[in-house]
């Protein structure tokens, strides 16, 4: 049994270190497309969070 | 003249009805009318071609207004992915209750011996139970892609869809990482333990042992079965893996029609996967008496092992230089 809430505790921590980490790196779509030519509006957010 | 006027209107209005044509024929060849034709349109495109325009900002997929394959694509995952995705794993659900009422549950035949051998240590049961809870959270957030819009959104309603739909598209992406290093894992400790030999095919030739009652063919760590789920695991689980990555990072190496591909072999092979799991589960579970032990304290008793893995017992007690009728581990069970 501790093994297995070690495991369950683990990929929780892991799967959040992996969630903080990439959304460090990556930028909304309103931030990545936008240049000093065309900036692109806040597309606001879907289902998945902000677009 | 009035009469001649007359012959005239009357020569006149005939040469209108001559040379007149019903609006629908008109209209069958007015080019705009023909350049609308949605169908016709996307037919004289070759598959793969785009409908592009031009745009200013820097994501060039953003240009692409039609792709004609992905109607192909869309209608595959309305239409196909769910039948193979039903028939896959209702299917093994179906296949294990009919197996579980005919042969009913694989007990002991030489019943506990109240002595145990160490099958698994903690760190390999601790890696399988890190992918195997990955695995379930990513099998039942995938399954709500397919199939939770039709199952789930009539019961639960819009709202309360959408936000169990959002967590588990976050859990889906985040949890994969954990399970992709699980399956790193699982291959490095367990290869050695799962090269498929000459045992192996006499196991096959058996069936295992599993349709009879008392005929246990003889197996190392892993018999044949086993390591068919091994690979199962191996392969269905780098296939998910590499096409996942696709997924999580569109366009890393492609097109959107490379993106569809892979969406498809990812949603295939999850579908496979899942059953395959199923019938895994079975067998570790209900479906053999002493087997979650295995997993569960990682010491399973003597007599269970000296039936499904009689080899690798002699091995075990060569190692430790104990006579054939003792164990090297033997402790009270549990």
């Amino acid at each position: 049994m501790k093994v297995f809430i070690t495991a369950l505790a683990f990929a929780a921590i892991a799967a959040s270190v992996v969630a903080v980490t990439l959304n460090s790196i990556q930028e909304p779509s309103s931030v990545a497309f936008t240049t000093s030519g065309a900036r692109v509006g806040d597309p606001g957010n879907n289902l998945i969070g902000p677009s | 003249m009035p009469g001649s006027f007359s012959i005239f209107k009357l020569a006149a209005f005939a040469l209108l009805l001559l040379f007149a044509q019903p609006a629908s024929a008109q209209l069958s060849f007015k080019p705009t009318a023909e350049a609308v034709q949605e169908d016709k349109l996307l037919n004289a495109l070759k598959e793969g071609d785009k409908i592009s325009g031009r745009i200013s900002i820097p994501d060039r997929n953003a240009a692409n207004l039609i792709q004609p394959a992905g109607r192909d694509w869309r209608d595959f995952h309305r239409g196909k992915l769910p039948w193979i995705g039903g028939i896959a794993i209702l299917g093994m659900v179906a296949l294990l209750a009919v197996f579980l009422m005919v042969r009913g549950r694989i007990r002991l035949q030489r019943g506990f011996s109240g002595k145990t051998i160490l099958r698994f240590a903690s760190f390999e049961r601790f890696t399988h139970w890190l992918t195997a809870s990955c695995f379930i959270i990513l099998a039942l957030s995938g399954l709500n892609v397919s199939f939770g819009r039709t199952l789930i959104l009539p019961l639960f309603g819009a709202d309360a869809f959408a936000a169990m739909s959002a967590w588990a598209k976050l859990a889906h992406n985040y949890l994969a990482f954990p399970f992709m290093l699980g399956l790193v894992v699982m291959f490095l400790i367990w290869i050695k333990d799962n090269i498929p030999g000459k045992v192996d095919i006499e196991w096959i030739k058996q069936g295992g042992g599993i349709l009879s009652n008392g005929k246990h063919p003889p197996a190392r760590r892993f018999n044949a079965g086993q390591k068919g789920i091994f690979w199962i695991v191996i392969i269905g689980g780098a296939l998910m893996s590499v096409s996942g990555w696709f997924l999580i990072f569109p366009y890393l190496i492609g097109n959107v029609t490379e993106l569809q591909v892979w969406t498809v072999i990812h949603a295939v092979i999850a579908m496979l996967f899942i059953a395959a799991m199923l019938a895994h589960i079975y067998i570790g579970s209900i479906g053999m008496e002493g087997a979650f032990d295995a997993m569960g304290t990682g010491e399973v008793d003597v007599n269970w092992a000296k039936e499904h893995h009689s080899l690798w017992v002699e091995e075990q007690q060569k190692k430790a230089g104990a006579p054939s009728d003792r164990t090297p581990h033997a402790v009270p069970a549990e």
